[in-house]
C-alpha cells in the first residue's frame, strides 16, 4: 500500500452531527416535513443551528421523489434558501464526498449532507428501469435488483458453493439490526427460514434482501478550527475518502469482481495511512444490498481473500463480538432506503466512533470504514475511513 | 487555510444544433471532452476526477443518464460524481471540479457534460414537473411563463418596455453571429423581434432562448501541476452559489419574500464571489460577463445582480449603446443563453466563453482586452444562482 504523500494530506474535516429516521407513519409527514425534521435533527445531534451552516449538499434522486430537479423541492427544508445548495443525483454517498471537499477547500466551515429514499413512487422496479439504456437494455426488463441478481451469479459462479456463506450473512446482519432497531427488526432472521425463501431475481429470493424501505439521513461536517472553537465532540474524524466508478453497461463489466471498490479503497487507505487494513479497524459497515455485495465488500476493502470467503462466514470474525465486526447496524439487509442506504453507511459508522450508535454501540471504538455502494451491480464505489484523531499514529 | 489555485487549462465545446443526429448522447459527451484534451494537451488517462454536469433526466429519457456517459468521460475506476441544479448545473459543477482541486484531492479534473433539448419532444411540458404537483404545477407554469411574469414585474417596477427586451435579442444575436458554436446565428433587428408571434405576454419567439443539442467540457488543474508542465491557463478566482425559495407564489402578492422583477440571490451569489476574487467594483473591474439569461427580460437583472448596473439603470444602458462588444463591459459577447441552451451545460458554457474571453482566445467575438469574467448560472424556478470570476 503507498504511503501517505503530503499531496494527500488528510482533510481536518469532521462529522460532527448526524440523524438516521425511518418514518414509520409515512403518510401523516409530507416528504418536505420528513426532510425538515431529519436536518433539524442532525443540527440538534451537533449542538448547532441552521445558522452555523456556510453550505447544503443534498443527495436527490429524480426518480424516486417524482420529480424533475428534485432539490428544488428540498432546498427550503434543509435551509438552502440564501445559503449554497448543491446536490449529487448519482448517489447520495457522493453528497458527502462532496461536503467534505468543499469544508476541505476552506471557503465553508461546515456543511449539512442529507438525503432520503421515499416510497411515493407507484413502482421502483419501474422508476429504476428507466436508469437502463433504453435501446440494449429497457427492454430486458432490467431494474437495479435485477442487476444485482446477475452480479450474485456470477459470484457463485466464481466461488462454487458460496451461497451458504451469503444466507449466514443475511442471518447475521439480521441478528444485529434486531438489537440495534428492535422497533423495525427485519425478518427472517433464523437461517432455515431464510433458505426457503421464493425466487425473486435468482438467485436472490425475497428472504435474502430486504423490501426497499422509507429512510432519511443527515449528517453535519465541520472544519477543525469550528470544532475546537464551538466545542464540539466528540467529532469522528474523516482520514480518508476514496470514490471510483465501474463502467455503464453491465456487459462491459465483470460482475464477479468490483475494481472500482479496489480504488476506492486503495484512495481511502493511502489517505488515512491504513497499510493493513484487516487490523486497523474496530468495526465496518459496508453496502449489503445482497449478501454477495457483503462479500464483494471484504474482498474490495482488502479484508478477506475469496478462497476466506466461507471460513470467515463460519469463524464468525466478521460478526459482532469477532474480530471486525460487519454491518453492526443491521446493514441494509436490515433496512433498505433504496438511494440513501449507502450514505446510512457512513453514518453509522460516524455515530460509532462519536459513541452515538445506540443499542448497537461498541466499546473503544477508535477507527472505523465505512463502504457505500450505489446504482446497478454496484456501480458507485465509496470509501471511508473516520476515527476519534485527527490523523491516526502510525505504529 | 489558503486554498490551493485553480486554474482552467482546457476548453471543448461542440457546435450547437437544433439537433444532433449523428451523435447519441454519451457521443455529444465525448465529442466536447474530446476537444477539451486536445486544448489541454492532456490524455484521458491524465484525469483524476470526473465532475459530471446533468440537469433533469427527463430531458433525455432516461434515470439518472450520467451512468451512461461514465465511459464517455473515461471515468472507469476514477472518481466521478454527477452534479444537479437546473440550469446553473454546469456552473455549479465547475464549482465542484474547482473544489476537488482546491481541497488538495487532486490536480487534474474533467469537467464535462451535454444535452439533447432539441431532441426532448417538448422541454416545457418536461419543465413543468419541477414545480410542486399540488400547488403549482397545473397553473401551468414553465419557464417561460414563470419568467414572463419577472418581466411584467420589471415592466411595472422600472419601465421595462419590451422594445428593450428586443434590443437585448438584437445584440445578442449580432454577437452570435460572430461565434461560429453557437445555435442561433442569424441577425435580427427590432422589427423582426415584434413580429415574431408572442409565446407568454410579454416574451416573444425571438425573446426566448432555442431548444439546443451540443456539449461542453472543461479540464482544470492545480497551480502546482499548471508550473510544473508549463501549461498555458486563465484562473478561476472567485466561485460561490445562492438560493432563493421555491415557490413562485412567494415572490409575488403581498407578502413576497422576494421580488420576481430582481434576481436577489444572484446578486448575492456574486457578492460572495466578487469578495472571494478581491473585486471591489465591478461595474469597473469587469470587463466581460458571462450571464445565464435564456430570455432577454432577463439579462436586465442579471446585469443589474452582477454589479454591472444600478437597479433599474440597465435598460437605459443598453440604449446608450452599454455591454455590446466594445463597451466597457461586454455582455453575452458568445450571444449567451438566448442564443444557444443545451441546459445541462448552458451554464458551463458561461464560464468556458468566460474563460476564452480573458484568454484571448475567443475570435470573432473576443472583447478586446479583456482581463476579468463575471459568469453566471441560474437554475430550477429562478432558485439556484451560481457565479464565478475567471481571470487571465
Amino acid at each position: 500500500m503507498p504511503q501517505n504523500s503530503t499531496s494527500t494530506s488528510p482533510p481536518a474535516v469532521a462529522v460532527v452531527g448526524s440523524a438516521i429516521h425511518a418514518p414509520r407513519h409515512a403518510r401523516q409527514r409530507s416528504l418536505e416535513e420528513a426532510i425538515f425534521a431529519v436536518g433539524q435533527s442532525a443540527l440538534l445531534d451537533a449542538g448547532l443551528v441552521i445558522d452555523d451552516i456556510d453550505g447544503i449538499v443534498v443527495g436527490a434522486n429524480d426518480q424516486l421523489d417524482g420529480r424533475a430537479i428534485s432539490i428544488m423541492m428540498a432546498s427550503g427544508s434543509v435551509g438552502g434558501v440564501g445559503r449554497d445548495i448543491l446536490s449529487t443525483p448519482s448517489a447520495a454517498e457522493h453528497a458527502f464526498v462532496l461536503g467534505a471537499l468543499r469544508v476541505s477547500t476552506g471557503q465553508f466551515r461546515t456543511q449539512l449532507v442529507v438525503a432520503w429514499s421515499p416510497l411515493e413512487v407507484s413502482s421502483i422496479t419501474e422508476a429504476l428501469r428507466l436508469g437502463t439504456d433504453p435501446y440494449f437494455h429497457r427492454a430486458l426488463p432490467l431494474d437495479e435488483l435485477s442487476a444485482h441478481g446477475l452480479q450474485a451469479t456470477a459470484v457463485e459462479h466464481a466461488v462454487p458453493g458460496i451461497r451458504a456463506a451469503a444466507l449466514g450473512i443475511v442471518a447475521k446482519n439480521r441478528a444485529q439490526g434486531a438489537i440495534a432497531y428492535p422497533d423495525r427488526a427485519a425478518a427472517p432472521r433464523e437461517q432455515e427460514w431464510i433458505e426457503s425463501g421464493r425466487p425473486l431475481r435468482w438467485p436472490l429470493t425475497d428472504t435474502m434482501v430486504t423490501a426497499p424501505g422509507y429512510g432519511l439521513v443527515a449528517l453535519v461536517l465541520a472544519d477543525a478550527a469550528f470544532v475546537a472553537e464551538r466545542r464540539l465532540g466528540p467529532p469522528a474524524w474523516i482520514q480518508g475518502v476514496g470514490w471510483a466508478t465501474e463502467a455503464g453497461f453491465l456487459g462491459d463489466r465483470k460482475l464477479a469482481t468490483v475494481p472500482a471498490l479496489a480504488e476506492a479503497a486503495r484512495q481511502a487507505y493511502r489517505q488515512a495511512g491504513v497499510s493493513d487494513p484487516v487490523s486497523s479497524f474496530d468495526l465496518a459497515e459496508v453496502s449489503d444490498a445482497t449478501p454477495y455485495q457483503e462479500l464483494l465488500a471484504y474482498e474490495g476493502l482488502g479484508l478477506c481473500a475469496r478462497e476466506e470467503w466461507r471460513k470467515a462466514q463460519q469463524d464468525g470474525r466478521f460478526a459482532v463480538g469477532g474480530a471486525l465486526p460487519v454491518n453492526p447496524s443491521g446493514g441494509a439487509l436490515s433496512f433498505n432506503p433504496v438511494y440513501c442506504t449507502g450514505l446510512m453507511r457512513i453514518a453509522e459508522a460516524a455515530n460509532q466512533v462519536r459513541g452515538r450508535a445506540g443499542h448497537h454501540q461498541a466499546k473503544n471504538v477508535r477507527r472505523v470504514l465505512a463502504h457505500a455502494a450505489s446504482g446497478f451491480a454496484m456501480q458507485y464505489n465509496t470509501v471511508v475511513v473516520m476515527g476519534r484523531e485527527r490523523t491516526e499514529v502510525r505504529s | 487555510m489558503k486554498a490551493t489555485r485553480v486554474g482552467i487549462v482546457g476548453i471543448g465545446q461542440s457546435e450547437f444544433k437544433p439537433r444532433r443526429d449523428d451523435a447519441n448522447y454519451p457521443e455529444l459527451v465525448r465529442e466536447a471532452v474530446t476537444l477539451a484534451l486536445q486544448d489541454a494537451k492532456r490524455d484521458l488517462a491524465d484525469m483524476e476526477a470526473v465532475v459530471y454536469s446533468l440537469a433533469p433526466d427527463a430531458l433525455l429519457g432516461i434515470g439518472n443518464a450520467e451512468r451512461l456517459g461514465v465511459d464517455a468521460v473515461g471515468a472507469r475506476n476514477k472518481r466521478f460524481m454527477r452534479i444537479n441544479t437546473g440550469g446553473s448545473t454546469g456552473l455549479s459543477s465547475v464549482a465542484v471540479g474547482h473544489a476537488h482541486v482546491a481541497a488538495g484531492a487532486c490536480d487534474l479534473v474533467l469537467v464535462a457534460g451535454g444535452d439533447k433539448v432539441g431532441e426532448s419532444g417538448d422541454s416545457q411540458t418536461i419543465l413543468n414537473k419541477i414545480w410542486d404537483p399540488t400547488y403549482e404545477r397545473q397553473l401551468p407554469l414553465g419557464t417561460i411563463t414563470m419568467l414572463a411574469m419577472s418581466a411584467v414585474r420589471a415592466m411595472h417596477k422600472y419601465g421595462m418596455t419590451e422594445e428593450d427586451m428586443a434590443r437585448v435579442t438584437v445584440k445578442n444575436r449580432a454577437h452570435a453571429a460572430l461565434n461560429p458554436k453557437a445555435h442561433l446565428r442569424k441577425k435580427v433587428t427590432i422589427e423582426d423581434v415584434f413580429a415574431s408571434r408572442y409565446i407568454a405576454w410579454p416574451i416573444k419567439l425571438l425573446d426566448a432562448c432555442p431548444q439546443s443539442s451540443g456539449g461542453c467540457a472543461m479540464v482544470l488543474a492545480s497551480e502546482r501541476y499548471i508550473k510544473e508542465n508549463k501549461l498555458e491557463a486563465v484562473w478561476i478566482t472567485g466561485v460561490a452559489h445562492c438560493s432563493e425559495s421555491y415557490f413562485i407564489g412567494d415572490r409575488m402578492g403581498n407578502n413576497y419574500v422576494a421580488d420576481h422583477a430582481d434576481a436577489h440571490a444572484l446578486r448575492e451569489s456574486f457578492e460572495r464571489t466578487y469578495r472571494m476574487a478581491g473585486i471591489k467594483d465591478p461595474a469597473k473591474e469587469v470587463h466581460v460577463a458571462e450571464l445565464y439569461a435564456p430570455f432577454s427580460n432577463t439579462e436586465f437583472h442579471a446585469i443589474e445582480a452582477a454589479g454591472l448596473a444600478g437597479m433599474g439603470k440597465s435598460m437605459a444602458m443598453l440604449r446608450e449603446g452599454a455591454f455590446h462588444i466594445g463597451a466597457r463591459t461586454a455582455v453575452n459577447p458568445s450571444g449567451g443563453t438566448l442564443c444557444t441552451n443545451a441546459i445541462a451545460v448552458s451554464a458551463m458554457a458561461r464560464v468556458a466563453e468566460g474563460a476564452l474571453q480573458v484568454w484571448g482566445r475567443a475570435g470573432g467575438h473576443q472583447q478586446p482586452g479583456a482581463r476579468v469574467a463575471a459568469c453566471s448560472g441560474n437554475g430550477g424556478d429562478h432558485q439556484f444562482f451560481g457565479t464565478a470570476v475567471v481571470e487571465a
